[in-house]
């Protein structure tokens, strides 16, 4: 990343933070014991006083809703997600599917298929691997750190957004009138280990949501 | 000071009871007990047969200084895989709960692994979290918990400032260190780590150190004590000036090709002469 390409996704990232204060918040959705806890407290150090925690089963109206590392997703929280994107909301659902065991990766992997459209292959452990980034594509070209499983994504995709090791693990998409950003490798953990690169990537993601 | 060994030391061959008697006759006040790496002392031994193994230390004239063990490099705290996390801390969980069963107020933990694939920011953090609660569940029981300094080979807390700083983040009055005066190699002095660290040390280990063959080679850098290179003349001064007065614990890597009840009695010499400053 250029330096103008930083100053103007950090000046980006304000504006879109200053809109969504102004109009809908930015809502964090705690699937609690379905999902990675340190993946809830990075996107909440980065976040803090700007974004909403929810818990299941009300989700606030929002601009953006981020789902951190959900292991499992019930219906009730996939309803409630989708009823988001038909709202207009930008939803970064980020998967730790990676980390589960078959049978309940299975019942996952068709959570998100029934539900999001998204259909994804059985996890991959990364490691052992030469190099532990994950090459993000959009808003701009960036290496994050991987976090050892993903969950590739089997075509038809939407915008493959993110690869590592040849496999598509991200993508993002319109979803009615909604856009949908599915993360097969969560970044939250990153953050809350106060990866600098992670929070820039995820504050440029924010400042696309208009 | 009281002098301590490993009971992972006692030949594989000899049983805990004849293992007890080696100890005492050679010199020993008690024994560190190594959860999961002897047959004797596993996850799955239960509190009954943890009380057994204190009376047979009891009837052998020892008392145990502390619970050890190495299962954290197989499941450490720092693990990204939540499964393995909750088996680590399950780990630290009955090594608490096994010291008070046993009668000792400390446990050794390897606090966490800096990999490759695993780096030292998460590993610090995920430290921090998991600690912080074992650390009241630990003072609660009345047991302190040492993080053990594996400097080369955890990669994590190279340096006693660091360490001391790590000490401060996780802020509980029962999470201290189990300092090894073997394990700092090259990359600092043992005195120094006793020195910052003073009453927040809850056990030492004791090795010497070969700093010149590195930790790379096919060798192991320890041997036994006073043919290394530390400077004991200097630990021993550090000791007293930090007023350290508890558990010695001897852990030879290096073992005896022959006669293995030998080297019981020649640590346990070497550690008297260490304790009474003739060096």
């Amino acid at each position: 990343m250029t330096r103008r390409q930083f100053l103007a996704t950090t000046a980006a990232a304000v504006s879109a933070g200053n809109r969504l204060r102004g109009r809908s918040p930015c809502v964090l959705l705690d699937l609690q014991r379905g999902c990675l806890r340190e993946s809830v407290a990075g996107y909440t150090a980065v976040f803090q006083q700007r974004v909403v925690r929810a818990d299941m089963p009300g989700i606030p109206h929002c601009a953006v809703l981020l789902v951190p590392a959900a292991l499992e997703i019930s219906p009730v929280a996939a309803r409630a997600i989708v009823k988001c994107l038909h709202a207009g909301a930008t939803v970064i659902l980020e998967s730790a599917a990676g980390f589960l065991d078959q049978r309940a990766f299975g019942t996952e992997r068709a959570v998100l298929r029934d539900y999001f459209g998204i259909t994804v292959e059985p996890p991959v452990r990364l490691w052992p691997r030469q190099t532990p980034y994950v090459d993000y594509l959009w808003p701009y070209a960036a290496k994050l750190r991987d976090f050892s499983r993903v969950v590739p994504l089997a075509p038809p995709a939407g915008e493959r957004i993110a690869w590592v090791d040849n496999l598509p693990v991200a993508l993002k998409r319109r979803s009615g009138p909604g856009t949908l950003i599915f993360l097969g490798s969560p970044v939250g953990p990153a953050l809350w280990a106060g990866d600098a690169d992670a929070t820039r990537w995820l504050s440029a993601v924010l400042a696309t949501v208009s | 000071m009281k002098k301590s060994i490993g009971d992972n030391m006692i030949p594989k061959e000899w049983g805990f009871e004849r293992g007890l008697d080696l100890v005492k006759k050679a010199g020993f006040d008690g024994i560190e007990l190594w959860l999961g790496d002897v047959a004797w002392f596993q996850m799955t031994t239960t509190d009954a047969e943890v009380r057994d193994l204190r009376r047979k230390v009891q009837s052998a004239g020892l008392v145990v200084s502390n619970v050890s063990t190495g299962l954290h490099w197989a499941s450490p705290l720092s693990a990204r895989d939540p499964r393995v996390r909750a088996q680590a801390t399950r780990i630290v969980e009955r090594k608490i709960e096994t010291a008070q069963l046993i009668g000792t107020a400390a446990i050794l933990v390897v606090a966490g692994l800096v990999t490759d694939e695993v780096p030292y920011n998460e590993v610090y953090q995920r430290c921090l979290d998991t600690l912080r609660p074992l650390g009241e569940t630990a003072a609660r029981a009345g047991v302190k918990i040492g993080c053990e300094n594996c400097n080369a080979e955890q990669r994590f807390l190279i340096s006693p400032r660091e360490f001391w700083q790590f000490l401060n983040d996780v802020n509980s009055p029962a999470v201290g260190i189990h300092l090894d005066v073997g394990n700092i190699h090259d990359t600092g002095f043992a005195e120094q780590w006793i020195e910052i660290h003073g009453p927040r040390i809850t056990r030492i280990h004791l090795k010497d150190v070969l700093k010149h063959r590195g930790r790379c080679g096919d060798q192991s850098v320890y041997t036994n004590l006073f043919l290394g290179d530390n400077n004991w003349r200097a630990i021993r001064a550090a000791l007293t000036k930090v007023g350290y007065d508890g558990w010695l614990i001897a852990e030879m890597e290096a073992r005896y090709r022959y006669a293995p009840d030998q080297q019981f009695s020649d640590t346990a010499q070497a550690m008297d002469r260490l304790i009474s400053g003739r060096l």
